[in-house]
C-alpha cells in the first residue's frame, strides 16, 4: 500500500497560489522576528529522526546491495567475516545463466499482463459505475471493498482452497456444468497455469483500488463538458475520446505507474502457491533472488540479481518517474 | 433503458466475482467438521458451526503469531507516525535550506523497491544481532512506512491554515502549545487514515517476515498462515477460519477510512 498519495485535505492546499505556500510565508515571518538559534535549528531537529532513519534503513541498504554485488559472499565468507572482492564475477554468473533471462522475461510478461489487465478492468469498472443504479453501485463497491481488505495471505489461502485439485469449488462447478475433464484437474501442474492463477488473484485484489481511484477521478469531471459534447451530437466513443480521456489520462498514468511498482515485486502469492514451481516454471525475479540469496546463501550473486532487478524496474518506470519528480518539484 | 439494465446485470455479476472468495472463506469456515472436504456440491451451506474457529484459535502458534503480528505492526506504525509528524511539520511549516531536496527525498524513498533490498537488510540485521528478533521486523516496517507517512501527513498539515497556529501564538501559546492545541486535533482524521495505510502494509508483509524470523515462537501471522498445511493438513475449514480471523482487523480498519483512501490518489496525479 505504500504509495504516492497526497490526501483529500491536500487538494484544497493546492488552491493556494504557488507563490505563497504556507511554509514560505511562515518562514518569512520567522526571519523578520529574528528567531533564536533554537528557532533556526528547529526544522532540522524535527527532520533529524526521519532523515537518520531513511539514510540508515534505506540509503545504506541501497549502497550495500551494490557493494555486496561485487563480493563473493557465501555462507563460508559470511561466517568467517571475510571480504573477498570479485569484480563483475557475480554479474557474469547471473547474466551467463540462461535461467536468469527466462526468469526476467517471465517477470516482465507477468508484470505487463497483470498491470494491463488490472488497470484496463479498473477503468472499465470505473466507467461502468457511473451508469449503474445507485443500489447496484453500492453493492459492487462493498464487494470490491471486501476483496481489497482481505490480507494477501488470507486471499492466497482462500484461492488455494477454491482451486484445490480434488475438492475445490471451481473444479466441482466446472464438472457440474458438464466439463468432466476438470474432475481432479490440477491448476498448478505447469508454470503458465500457476502464474495465471496468481495473476487472477493479483488482478482481483488490485482492481478495487484502481476502480475506486479512477471512479473518483471520473466523478470530478465537470458535468457541462458532457452536456456540451451531447449538444454537439458526439457519440459515446467520441465523448470518451474528447472529454473523459484528457481529464483522466494523468490519473491513469499515475495508477499504471504504481501498479507496475507493486506487481513487479510480487513474492508472497507466487511463493505460497508452489514456491516458484513446478520445476521453477513460475519463478519470477523476486523469487529467484530469494532462492539464490536466502535458500542457497549465495549473497553476492543474489545482490547482483537485486541490482539487476532495480535496473529493470528503473528502465520501465524511468520516463514517468522523471516527469513525476519534475512536476512535484514545481509544486513544492 | 435496456442499456442501463444490461449495465446493472454486469455490475451485479462483477459484485459476485469480487465477493465470492470472501463468501467462500466464511461459509467454508462455518461448515461442520468433516463436511468441508466432500465431493458433494455444496455451494450453499445448510448448517453452521463455530468449531473451525475454535480449532484455528487453539492451534499451536496461532495466538502467538497473532500477538507477534499485532506487536510488530503497532510498534512500527506508531514509530513511523511520530517520526512522520515531526518531519511533516518541518516540511510544511518551516522554510529552511534543503527543504526542497528533503521533500523530494521523501517522495523517492516511498518508491524504494524494498524487496530488492532483501539481501543487505538481512546482512545488516545479522550484523546488528537482531536476526531472529522481532525488533528487526519493527525496523523494516518502520522504514517501509515512514516515507509514506511523512509524505501523506505533510499533505494533511498543508491543508490546515497556518493562521490558526499564529492566532494561538498571538494569544500566548508557545510553538508547542499551538501545535498541541490547534494543529494536532485538526490532524486527527489524517492521522487515522495514514496509520491505517501503514498498518495494512505491515500487516500484509510476508517476505521480510519469512526471511528475518525463523523460529516458530517469533513468527508473524502471514508466515504462520503460509505454512498452514503443516498445522491443518487438509483441514480447509480450519484454514479458512484462520484466514477469516486474520482478515477481521484489516477489514475493520478499511471500513473506517474507506472514503479517505479512495479520494487520495487523485491529488497526486501528474498533469500532462
Amino acid at each position: 500500500m505504500t504509495a504516492v498519495k497526497t490526501t483529500e485535505t491536500a487538494a484544497p492546499a493546492g488552491d493556494i497560489p504557488p507563490a505563497l505556500p504556507p511554509a514560505v510565508t511562515g518562514g518569512a515571518r520567522e526571519r523578520r522576528r529574528r528567531g533564536s538559534a533554537f528557532d533556526r535549528s528547529l526544522p532540522y531537529l524535527l527532520l533529524a529522526p526521519a532523515l537518520i532513519a531513511i539514510l540508515w534503513l534505506i540509503g545504506w541498504p541501497v549502497i550495500s546491495v551494490f557493494v555486496t554485488s561485487f563480493r563473493q559472499l557465501n555462507l563460508g565468507e559470511l561466517v568467517r567475516g571475510e571480504i573477498v572482492w570479485t569484480g563483475f564475477d557475480n554479474y557474469a554468473t547471473v547474466l551467463r545463466d540462461e535461467r536468469f533471462w527466462d526468469v526476467s522475461l517471465r517477470t516482465l510478461v507477468f508484470t505487463v499482463s497483470v498491470v494491463v489487465a488490472s488497470v484496463g478492468m479498473g477503468l472499465g469498472i470505473a466507467l461502468l459505475m457511473r451508469v449503474l443504479t445507485p443500489w447496484v453501485r453500492v453493492a459492487l463497491q462493498i464487494a470490491m471493498l471486501c476483496a481489497w481488505a482481505m490480507p494477501i495471505l488470507a486471499s492466497t489461502t482462500v484461492y488455494q482452497w477454491m482451486f484445490d485439485q480434488n475438492y475445490g469449488i471451481l473444479n466441482k462447478t466446472l464438472v457440474r456444468l458438464g466439463f468432466d475433464s476438470f474432475a481432479g484437474y490440477s491448476w498448478f501442474s505447469s508454470g503458465t497455469s500457476t502464474l495465471s492463477v496468481v495473476g487472477l488473484l493479483i488482478v482481483w485484489q488490485a482492481i478495487p483500488f484502481l476502480a475506486f481511484s479512477l471512479y473518483a477521478g471520473l466523478v470530478g469531471i465537470p458535468r457541462d463538458l458532457y452536456e456540451a459534447a451531447g449538444i454537439d451530437g458526439a457519440t459515446g466513443w467520441q465523448t470518451f475520446r474528447a472529454v473523459t480521456w484528457p481529464e483522466i489520462k494523468s490519473l491513469l498514468m499515475m495508477v499504471t505507474f504504481l501498479s507496475t511498482l507493486w506487481d513487479f515485486k510480487v513474492f508472497a502469492q507466487i511463493w505460497v502457491f508452489r514456491e516458484g514451481g513446478p520445476s521453477g516454471e513460475s519463478t519470477t525475479l523476486p523469487v529467484l533472488q530469494y532462492l539464490e540469496g536466502i535458500a542457497k546463501s549465495h549473497f553476492g550473486v543474489a545482490a547482483a540479481i537485486s541490482v539487476l532487478m532495480m535496473v529493470i524496474l528503473g528502465l520501465i518506470t524511468f520516463q514517468y518517474l522523471r516527469k513525476l519528480l519534475q512536476t512535484e518539484e514545481g509544486k513544492i | 433503458m435496456l442499456k442501463k439494465s444490461a449495465a446493472n446485470v454486469v455490475g451485479l455479476a462483477l459484485a459476485l466475482f469480487f465477493l465470492f472468495p470472501t463468501y467462500w472463506m466464511i461459509t467454508s469456515a462455518l461448515k461442520p467438521k468433516g463436511t468441508t472436504i466432500t465431493s458433494d456440491y455444496d455451494l450453499i451451506p445448510f448448517s453452521a458451526t463455530l468449531t473451525n474457529f475454535v480449532t484455528a484459535w487453539t492451534k499451536p502458534g496461532f495466538l502467538s503469531s497473532l500477538g507477534n503480528s499485532l506487536l510488530v505492526t503497532l510498534t512500527a506504525v506508531l514509530a513511523a507516525i511520530v517520526v512522520g509528524i515531526t518531519a511533516a511539520v518541518a516540511m510544511s511549516r518551516f522554510a529552511f535550506r534543503g527543504r526542497k531536496s528533503f521533500v523530494l527525498l521523501m517522495l523517492v524513498a516511498q518508491m524504494a523497491p524494498f524487496e530488492a533490498l532483501l539481501i543487505p537488510m538481512f546482512l545488516m540485521m545479522r550484523d546488528l544481532q537482531l536476526y531472529e528478533h522481532l525488533s528487526s521486523l519493527v525496523l523494516v516496517y518502520f522504514a517501509v512506512t515512514l516515507p509514506f507517512c511523512a509524505w501523506t501527513l505533510r499533505g494533511f498539515v498543508n491543508g490546515i491554515p497556518i493562521e490558526l497556529e499564529e492566532a494561538a501564538m498571538v494569544d500566548g501559546c508557545g510553538r508547542w502549545g499551538a501545535f498541541q492545541k490547534v494543529t494536532l486535533p485538526l490532524l486527527g482524521p489524517g492521522l487515522v487514515a495514514t496509520s491505517v495505510f501503514a498498518f495494512i502494509t505491515a500487516w500484509n508483509e510476508f517476505l521480510f517476515a519469512k526471511v528475518l524470523i525463523r523460529s516458530q515462537d517469533s513468527e508473524t501471522l502471514p508466515v504462520w498462515l503460509s505454512g498452514f498445511q503443516t498445522a491443518f493438513g487438509t483441514d480447509w475449514g480450519g484454514a479458512m477460519a484462520a484466514s477469516a480471523l486474520f482478515t477481521v482487523p484489516a477489514l475493520v480498519f478499511f471500513l473506517i477510512v474507506q472514503r479517505k483512501m479512495v479520494a487520495g490518489v487523485t491529488a497526486g496525479a501528474v498533469k500532462g
